[in-house]
């Protein structure tokens, strides 16, 4: 290793941003092939029906147009196994066959030689479909007289996983108790770039550019439904205009679209709309977690039990929807000293959008949810709502901390950060105060809250298939310029920033000799993709392995080159010097080019070639949880407390954000403006999330949000000064200490900005708020409860 | 909006064919572009009522890609000169068809004169939208949460509206006839709006919106002129947003009228106004409830910002 580190820590510009900010980034929608064609979907109208006849005819007789098909055609395509033996079977086939559960649902496929093209033959298809009655709702899904979205099931539960812990039971008898049902609403990742799908089949190998987080898995995914080894396919991920979880789902377009490239021996794409992408892309949260916690009388929380009851949608999605379900209850007692839970999950089946993946992953529905809890205890005990949970944090002493959920919490700043984030709140709070007191329209408020992430987790518990692990292989080439490659993907965060300077680090080479190549299944070794927070660290744990092995050989090497012995020798600056002796020293230029062209230089028991490849999986994790849903998750546990400043206009209920505080703690920060990215972009999302975006639906199972008119995700209007302070307690097993940054942000602004808005109008004695977003008509509903409403009433 | 039953269960169309909703990119259609006005009303008559203006576009482009309208032809009026002025002529001011928003919200003349419309462009989209998009288009399309329509009754704005025909001229309170709906004819254009000029008025636009720059839940634009006594006359205001079309809200108007503006008489026009207003609008943003008592609000803060 090198004794000289210089790059952790160092604010040094993203390498990715040349190119993605001077249109030099190459999306899916930039792939265009020679006598490339393409496809538009017909999409189910219908929330539930059956699919009784799909007459192509019409469409086909359209001059140009290659062909028009339905699941009928797709006689040679396998539905996603289901892995999951918890999990009621889902078969999820590329388009639908027999029935429609949702709005947007891929009945039929019509390719030509362009979209607009496409679109206009599309609408000469005819379906004919047989409506089903609707289930929109969870309530509506239990029903004992429930239609059913699953002929063969008995009811419309996917998943059920009830909880009795009987050491939490025994907490309840002669408490305080407190609870409530915190819910937070649909909405979803909605990244600036939609799904998108190109392929090619040319001489038995298919090629496949997706906008992916995950293309290793997609490959194999390829490989179990269409009638090719993996060897025949490669899955591209070419840039990705963001992900957010999104595009960590399998979609079926992304088996359709190769299968027409295949059936029709043209390149084809597909690049979806927003329309589609809103109606058709995962939608994510729609968890209500209904919550009851026994607590002493000076507020110490003693245990919490409840239910996470999750609508899914139509359940038709890979990795499952339900798995930020269970994520939540492992994160419900955040960063408490909470000895005992006792929370089940159930999820069901409903005519709308399936749910899947989104930045945060639970988390910040548990968050909402203990958070809001613990405002409510310190309400009803009289105590300080910041004081409640100085009583209930974890503090250094307790560490590493085992939560009643499983999860070790093996390091962390909980209380620092609070009470940081705290004061720094409190003065925003008064410089607003003194700024707006002339406005008699505005009453202002803060909200300071505290989480835990689990970061690197594991990917077992939810796709049922894969672990945890990840991997690199390093190259030196022979001028000493290293191609380093990795499992993992990126969708715009700044990983290839971050693994350039891991492996300039671990290399001793300058930060402009590292090329880091990734999203390629045939440049790349297997690896699991981009979520979880873990990119950075299982990417970097395989290239510090891989770098020791490259830099065993190269040391060799070099001492021989040197008559030096290897260990004289250290690494840096892109040199290898010999300790004691300034001034001699050797280049990675040197040493490659002996390893790969003038190996007549070698060592006599040194083989040419100077390549190495290591995988990595971190430790500790546990993939299967113990009968009370206990397991411990991920490899480590980034922390944060968030702090809200909100103005409450009483007259209309409009929540304005006016200042947002974050003390953060992902260990050793390898790039501060990074991890600032990260931060700031997942608290953009979280106001968002609290504020204004719902996926709507009405009685009948329509969707109501399917453009950027309805659904609003937040602009810079809506967002306000931040900021962020970063604390470092290192990971004690990771590698360089890091902790993963990416979901933190989001986790936060909800049950801050309730909490603001609820301080805001504590003195009109207000009702409790439990769900988001949170809209002017509801903050309005607030001041009616509390009787304060400005003229007329 | 996708496909909506009568009653829940009832089998509804078992043949689904085509729903307009289904498509997002424009349905082929026949593009013009002339260079005077004479043509655009050439080409509209010969379509009669399948051909639509494309001015500024913020409004049609949208409803192209999404194939709500499906127009045989597109009339472009970015190179009729004649319909690009933007004058004041005896006391009234002329806004042609071609006049963008931001061109408009930039004049001093107007800040000068007519100030309400000054106020109220910035709430019109953002900047982008305004650059592109047009006054009278805005008007022309008549989205009931729209500023423009609301500055046009407030104003009592004249709409000039043209055919081959001849020309028409309609009082903007009764132009408004539904959401999207305008007494315009199929083969009609509305060429220019006419807005009265003051000097002496004050202004107001107070307005809730999910965000900066989207349509409003609920928004007055108001007009009033205080005399030297510290008494209101010609008072005008005008919501948007809460129901099918911009209201003028006269009853309150009437109850302000030559008096002097108290906290007592904000409270009575601010209940009058709530109880006043035709509140038939909801959606995923609000219900009519909500709408019809901010609009109370949000008339007494216009009230009060015009007589401060």
């Amino acid at each position: 290793m090198t004794s000289r580190p210089s790059h952790i820590g160092a604010n040094v510009a993203r390498v990715e941003d040349d190119r993605l900010l001077s249109g030099g980034a190459r999306f899916v929608a930039d792939v265009s092939l020679p006598g490339m064609l393409e496809a538009a979907f017909y999409r189910s109208p219908l929330p539930h029906a059956l699919i009784e006849a799909v007459d192509t005819d019409e469409a086909l007789q359209v001059s140009g147009v290659a062909g028009a098909f339905t699941a009928e055609d797709m006689t040679d395509v396998s539905p996603f196994p289901d892995f999951d033996q918890r999990a009621r079977p889902v078969a999820i086939f590329p388009l639908a066959r027999d029935k429609v559960r949702y709005v947007g649902a891929p009945i039929a496929v019509v390719v030509a030689p362009d979209r607009y093209e496409a679109e206009d033959a599309r609408d000469l298809l005819t379906v004919d479909l047989e409506p089903l009655d609707p289930v929109v709702s969870v309530d509506e899904a239990l029903a004992a007289d429930a239609p059913l979205l699953f002929g063969e099931w008995p009811d419309n539960i996917v998943i059920e996983a009830p909880v009795a812990n009987p050491e939490a039971m025994a907490e309840f008898e002669g408490r305080v108790t407190v609870s409530g049902r915190y819910e937070v609403g649909r909405h979803a990742g909605v990244p600036m770039e939609t799904r998108g799908v190109a392929a090619e089949y040319r001489d038995g190998r298919l090629t496949v550019w997706t906008s992916t987080q995950f293309p290793h898995i997609a490959r194999t995914m390829l490989s179990y439904c269409l009638p090719l080894d993996e060897t025949d396919i490669r899955v591209i991920a070419p840039d990705v205009g963001g992900g957010f979880g999104v595009k960590a789902e399998f979609y079926p377009e992304e088996v359709t679209i190769p299968w027409l490239a295949m059936r029709l021996g043209r390149p084809v794409r597909w690049i979806e709309d927003r329309r589609e992408h809103l109606i058709a892309a995962c939608h994510a949260r729609d968890l209500v977690l209904d919550l009851e916690a026994a607590v002493d009388g000076d507020g110490r929380f003693r245990a919490v039990r409840g239910m996470a009851i999750q609508d899914l949608g139509s359940a038709e999605m890979y990795p499952y929807g339900f798995s930020p379900a269970f994520t939540a209850v492992g994160h419900i007692t955040g960063p408490y000293r909470i000895p005992h839970q006792s929370v089940g999950v159930i999820a069901v089946a409903t005519n709308k959008t399936p749910c899947g993946a989104y930045r945060g992953f639970g988390i910040p529905e548990a968050a909402f949810a203990m958070e809001r809890l613990m405002d409510k205890a310190a309400d009803h005990l009289g105590i300080d709502r910041r004081q409640i949970r100085r009583r209930n944090l974890i503090g250094p002493d307790d560490l590493p901390y085992t939560t009643s959920a499983g999860a070790i919490v093996d390091s962390g700043s909980h209380r620092e950060a609070f009470e940081e984030t705290v004061r720094l709140t409190s003065e925003r709070l008064d410089r607003w105060r003194a700024r707006l007191a002339d406005d008699p329209h505005v009453r202002l408020g803060s909200g300071v809250v505290n989480y835990i992430e689990g970061v690197t987790p594991t990917y077992y518990f939810t796709s049922g298939h894969w672990t945890s692990f990840d991997s690199c292989t390093i190259r030196m080439n022979p001028d000493g310029t290293a191609l380093v490659s990795v499992g993992v993907s990126t969708s715009g965060q700044g990983l290839e920033s971050m693994l350039t300077s891991l492996a300039a680090e671990a290399l001793g080479v300058r930060r402009d000799q590292v090329r880091v190549v990734m999203g390629d299944t045939d440049r790349t070794p297997y690896g699991l993709g981009s979520w979880g927070s873990r990119s950075t660290n299982v990417a970097s744990g395989a290239l510090r392995e891989a770098s020791s092995l490259l830099l065993e050989k190269a040391t060799r090497i070099a001492a021989h080159l040197m008559e030096a012995s290897p260990d004289d020798i250290e690494v840096y600056g892109g040199r290898f010097n010999v300790r004691g002796s300034p001034g001699m020293s050797v280049t990675w230029q040197q040493v490659a080019t002996t390893a790969n062209i003038r190996t007549i230089d070698l060592p006599e028991d040194v083989k040419p070639g100077l390549e190495a490849a290591a995988t990595y999986d971190p430790p500790g994790i546990e993939h299967n949880p113990d009968q009370y849903g206990r397991l411990n998750s991920s490899a480590t546990y980034t922390n944060a407390s968030h702090g809200a400043v909100v103005s409450v206009d009483v007259g209309t209920g409009k929540v304005r954000v006016l200042d947002y505080i974050v003390g953060h703690d992902c260990g050793t920060v390898i790039n501060p403006q990074i991890v600032r990215g990260q931060v700031v972009g997942g608290i953009a999302q979280g106001i968002g999330g609290a504020l204004l975006e719902k996926l709507h639906y009405d009685e009948w199972g329509n969707p109501l949000s399917t453009s950027f008119l309805d659904y609003h995700l937040p602009t810079t209007t809506e967002i306000p000064n931040m900021v962020v302070r970063h604390f470092e307690s290192p990971a004690p097993a990771m590698p360089w200490g890091a902790k993963g940054a990416g979901e933190a942000g989001i986790i936060g602004p909800a049950p801050a900005i309730a909490a603001a808005i609820e301080e805001a109008l504590s003195d009109l004695g207000v009702a409790e708020i439990t769900r988001t977003p949170i809209t002017a008509p509801d903050v309005l509903s607030l001041v009616f409860s509390g009787g304060g409403q400005e003229h007329p009433g | 909006m996708g496909w909506r039953g009568d009653e829940r269960g009832r089998k509804c169309g078992s043949r689904v064919r085509n729903p307009d909703d289904v498509s997002v990119k424009p349905p082929p259609f026949k593009y013009a572009r002339p260079e005077s006005l004479d043509e655009v009303l050439r080409i509209l008559s010969e379509y009669n009522g399948e051909a639509r203006v494309l001015a500024g576009g913020q409004s049609l482009i949208p409803l192209l890609n999404f194939r709500l309208a499906r127009p045989q032809v597109l009339v472009d009026i970015a190179l009729v000169r004649e319909l690009r002025q933007l004058e004041v002529e005896r006391g009234v001011l002329r806004v042609g068809a071609a006049v963008t928003q931001n061109t408009v919200e930039r004049s001093s003349d107007v800040a000068r004169l007519c100030p309400l419309l000054t106020k109220a462009l910035p709430f019109v989209g953002h900047v982008q939208n305004r650059v592109r998009g047009t006054v009278v288009g805005s008007i022309a399309h008549a989205d009931p949460a729209a500023e423009m329509p609301a500055v046009a009754l407030a104003l009592q704005a004249t709409m000039v509206a043209r055919s081959a025909a001849g020309v028409r001229k309609i009082p903007a309170d009764q132009f408004f006839l539904g959401p999207f709906t305008t007494a315009l004819k199929p083969d009609e254009m509305l060429v220019e709006v006419r807005f009265p000029t003051s000097r002496k008025t004050r202004a107001a636009v107070t307005e809730v919106a999910p965000r900066s720059g989207d349509f409003a839940v609920a928004g007055v634009a108001g007009k009033l002129v205080t005399t030297r006594a510290g008494k209101a006359r010609d008072v005008a205001l005008a919501l948007f947003g809460v129901g099918g079309s911009p209201q003028r809200l006269h009853d309150v108007e009437a109850r302000l009228a030559g008096q002097r503006i108290t906290g007592d008489l904000l409270d009575q026009v601010a209940a009058l106004a709530s109880h006043n207003a035709r509140a038939d609008s909801e959606d995923v943003h609000a219900d009519a409830g909500y709408r019809a008592h901010v609009s109370g609000v949000l008339v007494r803060r216009a009230v009060e910002e015009m007589t401060r």
